[in-house]
């Protein structure tokens, strides 16, 4: 009794050091030499809180199917204004639950900008002007998976709600199995001299395929696994299959039409959970979300059925893909639906055509950095299938780079094993983290680089200048009021879907005060040839909107003189009065 | 409150004086959304333990969606649910749910055992208490604020009973942007004015209210948002004004469809509103990719099939492409449209069409023999977002939709020429007894019936002959014709609505609106085309509604037909299972089958997976056509002479099945 007692009190002094600690040090310095699993992202969130308890909030925002929590952790300034007054940018992670890597970005990014704040004078300005959501893991129960059962790079993107994959009246009944017990789901493969494929006679750990008429030495047959329901496939029944980024709900198409697509929009706890709460903030001006990868900045529309985006919204995306091109060589910046191919129901496509969100999807990391060849050889080979995955390295020249730049950390080699099924096979190839996943080494380099793609975007969010132009005396009592919205970034206050499908409020710029009364009012249509579209009703107030790098010039007419007070509101950009006397 | 602080004076005002019972509201006692759970409770003590009552949800408004579970559940027997009032404007259809309950309980108890019935008897409460609300205005929205005009507030601009008669109707001024003018026939009707008739558009139409925040519109934002009888996911419609945002926005939507994906064993769906599908099938008419002849494949396909990119294949070619391509021989049509990205199915698949044919001849005959002979207008086509349409086309069931009663035509003169033909005379004649007739008297007929000289005697018999045209048809697209010729250019349905009362109509009488003017109020009073006349409701229920028990037993049943065994040697059995459907509908439906719906019958043998030398343990039954269409099983087994194995048939919603049999030799 008396021990354990002790031990409890030794227990708590410990933990009270270790909290103390962390708050103590004012700097969390998350590091980047390592993944963070499940509990790990979880922690650094709280940590994080709780060392910027006044810049930052954690918030739960529901629960997953397996019931882990949802985290978002929101960072303003109160001092400088409510969040949903100002600019919101959202930037989430790992919908697809084998993507790991994304969450690692966002919690770098949280990091960077808390750690800087008052350290760097860009980064005060962002934390103080803006609102960033971040929510490093959406799909929280894949992610956590990953890291706890046996799995490969490939596996668990779904959300897990049990899907009867090969229609057979049962429910994931046949998964992988981590046969050699290694803890990784690798390939498998049988000597077969009719096989499709033949040991590459460079390495004898690749395959190519056989060409017309050759001899072959392989066949492939798949992931690790056995025939667990006894219906002559193997791995037919996987958990799951909701594919989250599928789910939502712009031109939601059903399973038959697209491949894990749910029940019906939003069906998925984290999805529902997640649109919930986006839905509160309509300030977000900009979206983030981080996948793996192909190294590529996408954008919609993801479909032809979710139309075209008008060219005033298209130059807004050109000119930040471009910018993100810049920022992280080697990463392209594409259209998703025409240069990838055809998805229904994904979160860029809700958060634009429904909302009027401008966002990207940052495929993160390209096997092209995997590069083990002299300065400027361009080659590029695809010899393995899956080639998608391998971009432009080959496999042989991957095998070296893991050879004598990973140390051969990348490749578990081919091993005999006795099948139940096949009888004698091999299981062997790339490991759980490779492939989509990059090299420890190279993922400080890719978490900053993406993070500082997100705060390029971050400052394009519209800052909302208001600027007096003129007052001018007609004569009998009337002045005429010109006053000027100026944008001097690249997001405008809101998009031209926005404004074209009525799904925002359009900015309010009114006048009032005392001693005079408002005769007309309108926006400028050309200031120079005194062109002015008149609002009839209600003349002090102007629903507007301010563009791109652009300015809105506003006129009105008013009897009388006196201090008159000019309102800007938005519910995307920063509110702005300016006092002027008449 | 908040919303209403202006206008509540007006409102009291209106109910004082107006307590008369409105044209709409007629005296029938309707049950109101906050009456429901009584009602329900009552069939629950009733049941006597048969039914049971669940809240599905609570909507914006703070009212319950309750459904009613009657029936004893076993494994395998389907359940039919019913969805009534899913947009708030069907009174009718919420009380034919709770009679259909009350005579599951009461009247017809211990004649269905077969089957559960899921009912709901009102999908949209929010949306139907205003169906209750003097003054009355027709809007099917649940309570969730909606900013309908995107501006400084929320739901600031509803409409006002101005001339204090208990309804909200319309408002028209004389202007010059007017495109309206007064039904010449009848003063109380208007119509669009048509330019190419020399017609002068004379008003402007407002719905009555005023401009409550001075923008310059009326009532432009009203009380509350979603419809949610339009927000399922079937060609759900965006960026409309009551839809949604998206499709299942709602928690009424999503509630109704978490439901049904939670209960596999319900096998058909019948909604009780606005549309019937029972009376006319619904047309296969829309255009969409998944219905074309030939498509292009996809450019990695083409590369990787050699075929060039522009050229255009059929559909079954590229399967069989497919499946070498892949290396998979199962693949189907279906799995291919998918891959072809040809979208959704929006027309019911030609393969369904027959069976909803030969229901709706049912039905006919079935409200023929209740004497329900009066000729009506026809039922409204089922809603883009609707119940009904997602059962089918997502959910894959068999779905159908009833309104029990539309307004009846009003009587037509009867165009009868020399040879007594007349458009009524010829719907009910066959194509070949038209055909008969010969070209002369075709060609008379069209002439006498005013149909356009460009279609020709010969051009109607070829297309009788070539099946692109029927008798049925024809009639109606003469009638079409004819009513746009020579008809008053009213509304269809508002003139039968004054044929059948009048009063249904607010004369026009001036009014002086604060911002408008001088305008005058009048027309349709809300909601009165929704319910039939008073007297009438019990009998259209009463009679209609045993059909309801048709239609249950016109479900797919599932069973094990015939069991051959053939001995291939010593210990080698070839075990052959014909399993057969003798219900009248398919199961899956031919739409089921495209989007993986219900989840499928499987048979099974019990026998250990090593003794299975050949066929799936659990063999998964393909569709099986209804009225006895079959689906085989068979199996390779190895088992000593003398072993009694069973054979099981299972579905969820098709009844489930056993057969014990002795290994021995021979055939049975």
């Amino acid at each position: 009794m008396k021990l354990s007692n002790y031990k409890i009190l030794l227990s708590v002094i410990l933990v009270l050091t270790l909290i103390t600690g962390s708050v103590t040090a004012g700097k969390v310095n998350l590091t980047f030499d390592h993944f963070y699993d499940g509990p790990a992202v979880t922690k650094a969130l709280k940590d994080l809180n709780k060392a910027y308890p006044n810049l930052t909030t954690l918030k739960s925002l529901g629960q997953s199917e397996e019931g882990r929590d949802i985290w978002c952790l929101t960072i303003n300034n109160p001092k400088t204004g409510e969040d949903t007054d100002k600019p919101g940018i959202y930037v989430d992670g790992a919908i697809h639950g084998n993507e790991i890597q994304a969450s690692e970005v966002c919690l770098y990014l949280a990091c960077y900008l808390l750690d800087n704040y008052n350290e760097l004078l860009t980064i005060t300005d962002l934390v103080d002007s803006r609102a960033f959501y971040i929510i490093p893991t959406v799909n929280v129960d894949n992610r956590s998976r990953f890291f706890e059962v046996a799995t490969g790079y490939n596996i668990g993107r779904s959300a897990m709600v049990p899907y009867d994959d090969d229609r057979d009246g049962l429910f994931d009944e046949d998964d992988y199995d981590d046969l050699d017990g290694d803890g990784e789901i690798l390939t498998m493969r049988i000597a077969d001299p009719f096989g499709n494929y033949k040991t590459h006679p460079d390495d004898p750990r690749v395959m190519v395929r056989v060409k017309e008429g050759e001899q072959g030495e392989w066949t492939r047959l798949g992931r690790e696994g056995i025939d667990n329901d006894g219906d002559g496939q193997i791995n037919e029944d996987t958990p799951g299959y909701l594919d989250m980024n599928r789910n939502w709900g712009f031109k939601w198409q059903p399973p038959y039409v697209q491949g894990g697509a749910g029940d019906f929009p939003m069906s998925s706890k984290p999805v529902k959970a997640v649109s919930d709460f986006i839905i509160t903030k309509p300030n977000i001006v900009f979206n983030f979300a981080f996948h793996n990868s192909g190294g590529l900045i996408v954008r919609g529309p993801g479909s032809k059925l979710a139309g075209r985006y008008s060219q005033r919204d298209v130059k807004v995306y050109d000119f930040l893909g471009k910018e993100g091109e810049k920022i992280i060589p080697g990463y392209e910046y594409i259209i998703g639906g025409q240069d990838m191919y055809t998805t229904h129901g994904d979160f860029d496509e809700w958060m634009f055509s429904n909302n009027g969100i401008f966002g990207f999807v940052g495929e993160l990391f390209m096997s092209e950095q995997e590069q083990y060849r002299p300065p400027k050889d361009d080659k590029k080979v695809d010899t393995e299938e899956d080639h998608s995955y391998y971009g432009g390295t080959s496999a042989e020249e991957r095998q070296k780079f893991n050879d004598f730049v990973t140390q051969g950390a990348m490749f578990k080699e081919w091993t005999k094993f006795i099948h139940p099924y096949f009888g004698e096979i091999e299981i062997g190839g790339w490991r759980k983290f490779t492939t989509r996943i990059p090299p420890l080494f190279m993922l400080p380099e890719m978490v900053h680089r993406n993070s500082a793609l997100v705060l390029m975007a971050a400052r394009h969010a519209p800052d909302i200048k208001v600027e007096l132009i003129e007052v001018t005396n007609l004569g009998n009592d009337l002045r005429r009021v010109r006053v000027r919205l100026i944008n001097p970034n690249a997001i405008p206050s809101l998009s031209n879907q926005a404004i074209s499908k009525n799904i925002i409020r359009k900015d309010m710029v009114t006048i009032s005060g005392s001693g005079f009364e408002i005769v007309s009012g309108g926006v400028l249509q050309d200031i120079h040839y005194d062109q002015v579209s008149y609002v009839e009703y209600r003349p002090q107030m102007v629903f507007t909107s301010v563009p791109s790098f652009g300015t809105r010039e506003i006129q009105w007419i008013i009897k009388g003189k006196g201090k008159a007070k000019i309102e800007y509101n938005s519910i995307k950009a920063k509110n702005q009065t300016l006092s002027i006397d008449l | 409150m908040r919303r209403f602080t202006p206008l509540l004076a007006l409102i009291i005002i209106a109910i004082v004086v107006f307590s008369t019972v409105s044209a709409n509201q007629s005296q029938y006692p309707f049950i109101t959304p906050e009456k429901i759970k009584g009602v329900l409770d009552r069939i629950v003590k009733e049941s006597g333990g048969k039914a049971n009552l669940t809240e599905l949800a609570v909507t914006p408004g703070q009212r319950s969606l309750y459904l009613l579970e009657i029936g004893k559940k076993e494994s395998g027997k389907p359940a039919i649910m019913v969805v009534a009032n899913m947009e708030g404007n069907s009174p009718t259809a919420t009380e034919a749910a709770l009679k259909l309950a009350n005579k599951l309980v009461g009247d017809w108890k211990g004649e269905d055992e077969d089957h559960i019935w899921y009912i709901l008897p009102l999908g949209n409460p929010d949306g139907y208490a205003r169906f209750f609300n003097v003054p009355s205005q027709a809007l099917m929205v649940n309570d969730k604020p909606f900013n309908d005009d995107n501006d400084d507030a929320i739901d600031e601009d509803g409409a006002e009973d101005l001339n204090g008669d208990g309804f909200i109707t319309k408002m028209r001024q004389l202007h010059p942007e007017g495109t309206m003018i007064v039904v010449e026939e009848n003063p109380l009707l208007m119509k669009k004015a048509e330019a190419g008739k020399g017609e002068v558009g004379k008003y402007r139409l407002f719905p009555e209210g005023i401009d409550n925040d001075g923008d310059g519109e009326i009532n432009e934002d009203g009380f509350g948002g979603v419809n949610p009888g339009l927000n399922f996911p079937h060609n759900f419609k965006h960026f409309t004004k009551t839809a949604g945002r998206w499709a299942a926005s709602e928690v009424e939507s999503r509630a109704i469809m978490r439901f049904a994906y939670d209960h596999p064993e319900i096998a058909m769906a019948i909604t009780f509103g606005r549309t019937n599908t029972l009376k006319a099938v619904p047309e296969s008419s829309r255009r969409s990719q998944a219905s074309q002849s030939t498509y292009k494949l996809p450019r990695w396909m083409a590369r990787q099939a050699g075929v060039d990119k522009d050229t255009k294949l059929p559909l079954s070619e590229i399967v069989v492409l497919g499946r070498e391509l892949f290396d998979y021989p199962d693949l189907t049509e279906e799995q291919v449209l998918q891959y072809l990205d040809a979208g959704a199915a929006v027309n019911p698949s030609k393969k369904d069409l027959p069976y909803w044919k030969e229901i709706s001849e049912k039905y006919n005959e079935f409200i023929k023999e209740a004497e329900l002979v009066e000729k009506r207008l026809d039922p409204k086509s089922s809603r883009d977002g609707s119940f009904e349409e997602w059962a089918y086309y997502q959910f894959g069931i068999p779905s159908f939709a009833v309104d029990f009663w539309t307004i009846p035509e009003p009587e037509e003169e009867k165009s009868k020429d020399d040879s007594g033909l007349s458009i009524d005379s010829v719907e009910k004649m066959s194509n070949d007894e038209f055909i008969a007739l010969g070209e002369e008297k075709i060609a008379k007929f069209l002439k006498d019936s005013g149909s356009p000289s460009q279609y020709t005697a010969a051009m109607v018999i070829q297309g009788l002959e070539g099946g692109m045209m029927d008798t049925k048809r024809m009639a109606k697209m003469m009638r079409k014709n004819k009513k746009k010729d020579e008809g008053s250019g009213a509304d269809e349905t508002e003139e039968a609505l004054f044929a059948l009362n009048p009063d249904a109509f607010v004369a026009w009488q001036p009014f002086d609106h604060p911002t408008l003017g001088k305008v005058e109020i009048g027309g349709m009073v809300p909601y009165s085309t929704v319910s039939p006349p008073t007297e009438a409701i019990d009998s259209l229920l009463e009679s209609q509604l045993p059909f309801m028990k048709e239609l249950a037993g016109m479900l797919p049943k599932i069973v094990i037909d015939r069991v051959d065994i053939k001995r291939l040697a010593s210990d080698i059995w070839k075990v052959e299972v014909w399993v057969v459907n003798n219900g009248f509908l398919p199961f899956p439906t031919h739409q089921g089958q495209k989007c993986q719906r219900p989840s499928p019958a499987v048979a099974t043998i019990s026998v250990d997976l090593k003794n299975i030398l050949d066929g799936k343990k659990r063999t998964v039954l393909k569709l099986l056509e209804g009225s006895g269409g079959y689906s085989k099983a068979e199996w390779m087994i190895r088992a000593p002479k003398g072993s009694k194995i069973k054979i099981d048939s299972h579905s969820f919603s098709a009844g489930i099945d056993q057969r014990e049999v002795i290994l021995e030799g021979g055939s049975r």
